[in-house]
């Protein structure tokens, strides 16, 4: 896509996150052409998209989608997608002795459609399943944020066919896909905390002044910032760069980065922003729960931390 | 010349010259003898030409896209054959002398600079004006054909060895702040002038003091025009920011690696570690972001506090990881291994202090970026 394209791509997008969300999201995103933008051009399709839905905090099954789509089953468009168990990156299916079990989570669309895919650990090896939504238990989530349309999946001795048996690296290259379309929305939520604190910091009038005078205050909001640059840096290195190790470095940065926005931004909007007349509360939540996706912050990188300490080795930095 | 050609030939001079590249001193050296280094390695480089590569020919260049120079450092800094802090000045001074200084005036001395010929200071910050700067009261005052300078500077970075000093000076009325300074090119053996070396934490005299009495600077020695010295100053922190902060962050890169190589599993924490990692590699791509801005032409500003407020993170993040992996050697270390550990350890406390507080780059952030408006 080139550079005039991507705006024009990003205005619909950006509409369709406002003025849509859920299963309106869903059909807005497959007649503005977004599943045939991923498969052309998956940096520009996933990361305009994930930003703009985490900004507007707007919800769609587009993570299963991405899924699906880094695993290399854009053929099946008729099943759900099965995502990783709360706070997991590990397949969210588990064959022992030939019985399938399943402890996995689903976003918005799932279990509307009859049958599921649901990649699956067999020994050392990684194979994509085809189960039948009706052979699962589906748990529909309030938790912290009703709006985002989380669906608890379990299963246990679930009936399946296997669909595909995937490369030694498939199932970590689709992990960090998704961890990367993830680290987007978490940046998008994350910008527009920052926007929101930034607006009450200017319009708030204390000691005869707007609060956004006070050091303290544009301190917060400085970190905030940085914290977000840092994290979108890392995001547009890990798609240069293609390696899930990175990809799980991304996430955390956007996790971290956006759960500080979180702190930061609380504070300075502070009364206003701990109600529900305010819109901020939504993006507390939305963060808490898209951190937990695909890994935390800190799990991440005390992963990361442990595979340094056996392989004693530093990655090679992305070339100049 | 482009980059991969440039990265190919360069690596294999490394290689091949390592020999006469390597410094003969153990471990970190005396400042003197990281000085004596950095002459020997720019005179090589510069006579081979890789040092004269990304910069303009009308100053001794070749010419070339400025990410020959980022590469030019990131080799010799990851080799540990410069010390990143004292190698970078030149990124800094150089493209100052480029941009403000008459045009013979700069294609006379900015080879001897790039050569290793030269050592340049840069003399900005006084006893009273730190964070502050645009309340600097040295004062020049026009006398004939001579500026006369008088008074004081300090935390100036190897004055002692500099031959020639990038100064800022007040010529306007006392209250003129920003708009009434002056930059001037100065040769450090004029009469007048005293410098007293200061002894750092880490053991260093990195810095001085440096004294005007009635200093005599010719006029044609005047970099810009009379009062424009804090563009000079504001066009020359970016690159602190950009070439140099690349430069830091392949150093910090090799030394982690250092650190991994030989600190014990128990000593580490491995989210400590995880995260130092993830800020050292997203520093690395938003530096390399950068560099690339400024190859296209792009006129670096206020963005680029996100970036110094990254690498002082970063620095501090390793070296604390430093102070806990090799506390035995940091705290009571003698062999030069330890003494380097050490000192690095204690450098890197100044590293949200020098080239703007970490809080000046929080102002310039807020202020800058966010549009907060003004802090009063």
């Amino acid at each position: 896509m080139d550079a005039a394209d991507r705006e024009i791509f990003k205005a619909s997008l950006l509409h369709a996150v406002r003025g849509h969300t859920g299963s309106a999201l869903d059909a807005a995103l497959d007649d503005l052409g977004w599943h045939e933008a991923l498969t052309l051009d998956a940096e520009t399709a996933v990361s305009l998209l994930f930003e703009v839905q985490g900004t507007a905090s707007a919800s769609s099954s587009a993570i299963g989608e991405v899924l699906r789509f880094a695993l290399g089953l854009d053929g099946h468009h008729k099943s759900d997608v099965v995502l990783p168990a709360f706070g997991r990156w590990e397949t969210p299916g588990k064959i022992v002795d030939g019985s399938l079990s399943v402890r996995g989570l689903g976003i918005v669309s799932m279990g509307d459609r009859p049958r599921t895919l649901i990649a699956a650990t067999v020994n050392d090896m990684v194979a994509v399943l085809d189960v039948m939504a009706a052979d699962l238990v589906l748990r529909h989530v309030g938790g912290v944020d009703p709006r985002l349309g989380l669906v608890q999946v379990v299963g246990d001795g679930v009936p399946f066919n296997v669909l595909t048996e995937l490369e030694p690296t498939g199932w970590s290259t689709a992990v960090g896909v998704s961890q990367l379309a993830l680290g987007h929305e978490l940046v998008g939520a994350a910008r527009t905390m920052l926007e929101l604190a930034r607006q009450h910091a200017l319009a708030r009038i204390q000691f005869g002044k707007p609060i956004s005078a006070f050091q303290s205050i544009r301190h917060r909001l400085a970190d905030t910032l940085v914290g977000i640059e840092t994290a979108e840096s890392m995001l547009r290195a890990a798609w240069v760069d293609q390696s899930p190790v990175t990809a799980g470095m991304a996430k955390a940065l956007a996790g971290r980065g956006a759960r500080a926005a979180a702190r930061h931004c609380q504070q300075v909007l502070a009364g206003i922003g701990f109600t529900t007349e305010h819109s901020f509360h939504h993006y507390v939540r939305r963060v808490f729960v898209l951190d937990q996706l695909f890994g935390t912050a800190s799990a991440l990188t005390g992963e990361l931390g442990n595979q340094l300490l056996s392989s004693r080795q530093l990655m090679a930095m992305p070339p100049l | 010349m482009e980059l991969d050609e440039y990265r190919a030939s360069l690596d294999d001079w490394l290689e091949r010259n390592t020999h006469v590249l390597t410094p003969d001193h153990d471990g970190i050296g005396t400042l003197d003898d990281q000085m004596a280094q950095l002459s020997k390695v720019k005179r090589l480089a510069f006579e081979a030409g890789w040092m004269r590569w990304g910069w303009p020919e009308r100053v001794g260049g070749l010419g070339g896209s400025i990410l020959l120079r980022a590469y030019l450092g990131e080799a010799l800094t990851s080799r540990d054959l410069v010390e990143p802090g004292i190698y970078s000045m030149t990124e800094v001074l150089a493209p100052t002398m480029i941009d403000y200084a008459p045009l013979d005036l700069a294609a006379s001395m900015v080879p001897k600079l790039l050569s290793g010929e030269e050592t340049w200071c840069q003399g900005f910050s006084e006893p009273a004006t730190g964070s502050n700067l645009a309340a600097l009261s040295c004062r020049a005052t026009r006398d004939g054909d001579v500026w006369r300078i008088s008074g004081q500077k300090v935390w100036t970075s190897l004055a002692q060895y500099a031959d020639r000093c990038v100064l800022l000076t007040r010529t306007g009325s006392s209250e003129s702040a920003h708009t009434g300074i002056t930059a001037l090119f100065v040769d450090m053996g004029s009469p007048g002038i005293t410098v007293r070396p200061i002894e750092t934490m880490h053991g260093v005299p990195e810095f001085s003091e440096v004294f005007f009495d009635d200093v005599a600077v010719p006029l044609d020695r005047t970099l810009g025009e009379e009062g424009q010295g804090w563009s000079v100053a504001m066009d020359l922190l970016p690159f602190e920011r950009s070439t140099a902060l690349w430069h830091r962050v392949a150093y910090l890169h090799r030394r982690l690696q250092s650190l991994l190589d030989v600190a014990p599993a128990h000593l580490l924490d491995s989210v400590a570690l995880g995260e130092v990692t993830q800020l050292l590699y997203a520093l690395r791509a938003r530096s390399r972001a950068t560099q690339y801005r400024v190859a296209a032409g792009e006129k670096l500003g206020p963005e680029t506090s996100i970036d110094k407020v990254l690498v002082a993170s970063a620095e501090q993040a390793v070296f604390d990881l430093v102070g806990a992996g090799l506390g035995e050697e940091v705290i009571m270390g003698d062999d030069p291994s330890s003494d380097r550990w050490r000192r690095e350890y204690l450098y890197s406390r100044a590293a949200t202090i020098y080239g703007g507080t970490a809080e000046i780059q929080r102002n310039i952030i807020a202020r800058r970026l966010l549009d907060l408006g003004s802090d009063r």
